[in-house]
């Protein structure tokens, strides 16, 4: 089996607004290993999270494919993708996203149980992650009553739940004060370098980036590798 | 525990009052549409229920012309053809103290010819004296909870009017229903010797009718009606037994059809409901499902999800408007038997039918309509793009590049509808789609014209209201997805209110001024009658005679009304002796009135009713055929003229004419001509005295008539009303949560523009612009749009329906009206979302978001 999780080959999307033609991608290629940590930076419109939906199989390229875990997406249909990304990609989003009428631990279980895997077990395993995140007490909370550190902590945790091969994560400390984003960021570390994840991040955030292997921007259409300096 | 749906019913729980709205929309809708169904059905029940027992097993009957059938025919019935199954029968109706307001059966039979036919009643039946109903002139049987219900026991006497008639019976014993169904088609009926009833007719010697059992066999049948054709006399006519119930029957079809089509607008309203409440849910619940799509439920499942609450809604919704409907049909059921009554036949409905079908169809109905007007909600929820940032604004747009499109096709239903209304066809149905096409269009291009209208006044709004007026202007075209569906319910539902109000306004117009032309004479006198609407029956010569003599009369016109069936239903023939005086009383379509009255009075010829000649197809000049005592008879018709006394309508010649044509000299009612300065009240009083206690007269004022017209027309229109104002109250209920969803769901914009100092008062000033701004729009197209309603109904609904022509009467206050209705109800509507972000703390309104 290959070493490469997410391989994007030649992609290409535009959109049309009027007379303009708008190319955010512009036949770009890029590879991801498993076990990575990289992010994705670049300024508002600069096309990430166009990516990021071409990637998770939400919307579908112009030109080129992508491949996850050996499998084109652009060869499926939308319900397989679908289907492909509920058993292969976890979320981590900017606004958290946690279904407001699941309890935390619900939202925990929500992957598994779409993908067939909602036994005694899993159960376990939702608490255990929660225990990961620091949320262990809050298992029967609804998401309203958790602060926003707190709910960005059960989403990643939900990204995790149940064994993806890819994460994707579009801000995810974007909506939080640094503090909190400090402590998600050690949660990243520790969750996905750790165990061994492939994580890609879409941010602005410099100090993300600090965390992640390779650092990849979007420039004229095309992803380009950029090296970090250390934050101070 | 399935997660998907469990996040969905919990956020069902959390929002209580758009569900309970949702379901109050399915029920209320269902409810209306079975009471009117299950109205319809029990009259229609309760008239073939009494036809049928009294019917019996007949399968033929021989029916004569206005005054029956002499007894000799059943005479040479059994001699000459050995008919046995035949039973001489004469009927009446009647009425009793002991049950005001009943309309009573009276049944003259032949006991010991009753067997094949109506075994309840054959000699030796239990708790039928046989011998006494033969030896007694005035001996009667009543079935046994009649006679329980009037407090009568075997041998008590009974004083009945017989068409007015007071004539004393005496209880000789009681019928014993064998079954429900024979106990419900006895209910109103009281039995006797055919000899006993045509004393109390004053008929001796005459039949109503002769009930045939026939054999099954084609060749058989075929050789007995040859057979009978021979004996039967000319004007009298062989039918199979269902001929008559079914023209009675059929009668009522434009009269259900109307009320069905008022009753599916309440369902049609319904629906917007719970389209609204399904849509509303789905929009709040954007992100929620966009989170899902991402996480990788599949449009399948998304779809399953949206359709089950829907499905949960109708199913619940449903259930509890079947409820509903029984208890309101149980209501209505009143007041379609009371119209039924005014105008067509007498029906006594005793209880609720509840037919399977009709439940059935309610369910059906219910859930169908649930599931299509969620349907929109469930594309929206499908279409709900899996994107990782869900924008409202995304959705808003898609809307707005549908308000061209949907104008579009609202302009092209709307024409669509005028060539179906102008199709040159006589189908209610047809009438009905172009109708609703009318309405759905104008419903459609409802958006834009909120667009454009907002446009116009948003200088306005900003001058006199200044930046919350803007804001509040706007705030209808940034959420149009939200506001759209509102005003067009608004619409739609306010101007039904309008079409219909016109409707009647200008049918009641033309009635009065129709009735004031026609009651030409001082004082109108006729016997009572079952059926509101006309006179029937006959006036006692004797009494005739005595009130013509009552000093002060100048002149009179005599009536004889009665009803022939034809091949085409059942025909009202009149013959009239018109005192000069009452011509007036005519308006011709088509002719001079003097041509006219020239050819009915000189030769022979007849006038038709509007109705009738829309009908028939016939004007001035062409010929019509009747059957008469003499034959086939062809008439020539003089003149149409106005009339809305019988949609079915009326045929009338001159008494000269009826005379030789039926061997009948009755008279049904008169009208007369008081002489100059003699007081109208002293003559009725001396006319009440000397019409004596022979028979029962009505005698009435011209101004009385006036007003008891006026009074059934009322009488009739009541269920329109009522209906009317269940539907405007389904859809006031559903313009009301769409807008308190609209302005809860502005929560968050309310929230910063308090955090940013606005007041609690400015909030109130928001909330009511905003609102204020939809109800004007709403009634200002309405208007519009109602008035082209009432052209509708006025020029092709009630032409195909009844087949009269009214002159169009449009009231300003019916006007202002509607626009104060729509902008009351809107501004209704922003009183609790205004109220209720007047009262929240800025932090809580933007936490809650």
């Amino acid at each position: 089996m290959s070493d490469v999780v997410l391989r994007i080959h030649e992609l290409s999307r535009h959109y049309v607004e009027g007379d303009r033609r708008h190319v955010v991608l512009d036949r770009t290629s890029a590879e991801i290993r498993r076990g990575e940590f990289v992010v994705l930076l670049g300024p508002s419109g600069s096309g990430k999270s166009t990516l990021l939906n071409l990637v998770s199989g939400i919307d579908r390229p112009d030109g080129g494919w992508v491949e996850i875990a050996g499998v084109q997406l652009t060869e499926l249909d939308e319900r397989e993708r679908t289907l492909f990304r509920r058993n292969h990609i976890g979320f981590v989003f900017q606004f958290f996203n946690l279904l407001p009428t699941l309890t935390v631990e619900e939202n925990l279980l929500l992957p598994l149980e779409l993908k067939g895997r909602l036994d005694a077990d899993a159960h376990e395993r939702a608490r255990a992650l929660l225990e990961t995140v620091g949320l262990g007490d809050r298992g029967g909370s609804f998401p309203d009553r958790l602060s926003g550190g707190e709910q960005q902590r059960v989403a990643l945790a939900r990204a995790l739940v149940h064994d993806p091969e890819l994460i994707l994560a579009d801000e995810p400390t974007g909506n939080l004060d640094p503090a909190t984003g400090g402590r998600v960021l050690d949660l990243f570390d520790t969750l996905v370098r750790d165990a061994g994840r492939t994580l890609l991040a879409v941010t602005h955030s410099r100090e993300l980036a600090a965390h992640a292997d390779r650092v990849l921007r979007i420039e004229d259409g095309r992803l380009v590798e950029v090296a970090m300096e250390p934050v101070a | 525990m399935n997660l998907v749906r469990a996040a969905s019913r919990r956020w069902a729980l959390r929002h209580p009052g758009q569900v309970v709205l949702s379901v109050l929309g399915v029920a209320l809708g269902v409810a209306v549409v079975v009471a009117i169904d299950l109205a319809i059905q029990s009259s229609r029940a309760a008239f073939e229920v009494s036809t049928e027992t009294v019917a019996g097993r007949a399968t033929h009957r021989i029916e004569g012309g206005p005054s029956g059938l002499p007894d000799s025919v059943f005479t040479r019935v059994r001699t000459e053809l050995g008919l046995r199954a035949s039973a001489p029968v004469v009927e009446a109706w009647a009425a009793s103290e002991r049950w005001e307001g009943t309309a009573l059966r009276l049944l003259g039979v032949d006991p010991f010819s009753e067997r094949p036919f109506r075994p309840y009643l054959a000699g030796g039946g239990p708790g039928l004296d046989v011998d006494v109903l033969l030896n007694d002139p005035a001996a009667v049987v009543l079935p046994e909870a009649l006679a329980l219900d009037g407090g009568l026991e075997v041998g008590d006497s009974l004083a009945l009017v017989v068409e007015g008639r007071s004539r004393v019976a005496v209880v000789a014993g009681t019928l014993t229903a064998a079954d429900e169904l024979a106990r419900r088609g006895l209910a109103d009926v009281i039995v006797a010797d055919v000899a006993t009833v045509q004393r109390f007719l004053d008929r001796p010697g005459r039949l109503t009718r002769i009930d045939l059992v026939l054999s099954e066999e084609p060749a058989a049948e075929a050789a007995v009606l040859a057979e009978l054709d021979r004996i039967v006399p000319a004007g009298a006519r062989v039918l199979t037994v269902g001929t008559r119930s079914d023209s009675l029957s059929g009668m009522l079809r434009a009269f259900d059809l109307n009320l069905t089509a008022l009753s599916l607008l309440a369902l049609v309203f319904g629906m917007f409901l719970i389209y609204n409440a399904m849509t509303f849910s789905v929009v709040q619940r954007r992100e929620l499902l966009g989170s899902l799509r991402a996480l990788g439920v599949t449009r399948g499942e998304v779809t399953r999800m949206i359709g089950m609450e829907a499905l949960a809604t109708g199913v619940v919704g449903t259930t509890l408007g079947l409820g509903f409907g029984v208890v309101l049909g149980r209501g209505l059921v009143r007041l379609v038997t009371q119209t039924i009554n005014d105008l067509y036949f007498s029906v006594t409905v005793e209880s609720l039918t509840l037919p399977p079908e009709v439940l059935a169809k309610g369910t059906l109905l219910g859930v169908g309509a649930t599931l299509l007007a969620a349907w929109p909600a469930v594309r929206e929820a499908v279409q709900a793009p899996p994107r990782m940032a869900q924008t409202r604004s995304l959705g808003e747009d898609r809307v707005r590049r549908l308000v061209p499109r949907a104008a579009v096709s609202g302009g092209g239903l709307v024409a669509g509808g005028v060539v179906l209304l102008t199709i040159p066809s006589r189908s209610l149905l047809l009438s009905f789609a172009g109708l609703f096409a009318v309405l759905l269009g104008a419903a459609l291009l409802t958006p834009l014209a909120t667009v454009v209208f907002v446009r116009a006044v948003l200088p306005l709004l900003g001058a006199t209201v200044g930046i919350l007026g803007t804001l509040a202007a706007r705030g209808v075209t940034a959420a149009l997805s939200r506001t759209a569906p509102a005003v067009a319910a608004l619409v739609v539902a306010v101007s039904v209110t309008v079409g219909l109000g016109v409707m009647i306004q200008s049918f009641r117009g033309t009635v009065v001024e129709w009735l004031d032309h026609t009651l030409q004479a001082d004082i109108y006198v006729s016997p009572p009658s079952p059926i509101s609407s006309r006179a029937e029956g006959a006036l006692d010569p004797g009494v005739v005679e005595r009130l013509s003599a009552v000093p002060g009369i100048a002149g009179r016109s005599t009536y004889r009304g009665t009803e022939l069936l034809t091949d085409d239903g059942l025909l009202r023939v009149v013959a009239l002796d018109l005192d000069p005086r009452g011509e007036a009383s005519f308006r011709f379509l088509d002719v001079e009135a003097a041509d006219a009255f020239g050819a009915f009075r000189g030769a022979g010829a007849v006038l038709v009713s509007e109705p009738y000649a829309y009908r028939n197809g016939v004007e001035a000049g062409d010929r019509i055929e009747l059957l008469t005592d003499r034959g086939p008879t062809p008439l020539e018709v003089a003149g149409v003229f106005k009339d809305y006394g019988s949609e079915r309508g009326v045929v009338m010649m001159a008494r000269t004419t009826w005379s030789q044509l039926y061997d009948d000299d009755r008279i049904t009612s008169l009208g007369f001509f008081l002489a100059d300065g003699v007081d109208t009240d002293e003559v009725e009083a001396a006319m009440r005295s000397a019409a004596g206690a022979d028979q029962a007269v009505v005698v009435r004022s011209n101004r009385a008539l006036r007003e008891a017209s006026l009074e059934v027309f009322d009488r009739t229109f009541a269920i329109t009303a009522v209906l009317r104002a269940l539907a405007f109250g389904v859809a006031f209920i559903g313009v009301l949560s769409a807008l308190m969803a609209l302005q809860l769901e502005r929560g968050r914009e309310l929230g910063v523009l308090r955090a940013n100092g606005l007041t609690p008062r400015q909030v109130w000033t928001l909330v009511t612009t905003q609102t204020g701004v939809l109800g004007l729009v709403a009634g200002l197209l309405a208007v519009p749009t109602g008035l082209a309603l009432a052209v509708i109904m006025i020029e092709v609904v009630n032409r195909r329906s009844f087949g009269w022509t009214l002159d169009m009467q449009v009231g300003g206050g019916l006007l202002l009206q509607a626009v104060g209705l729509a902008m009351a109800g809107a501004l209704l509507a922003g009183l609790y979302p205004a109220w209720r972000m007047s009262r929240t703390s800025p932090a809580l309104a933007l936490r809650e978001e």
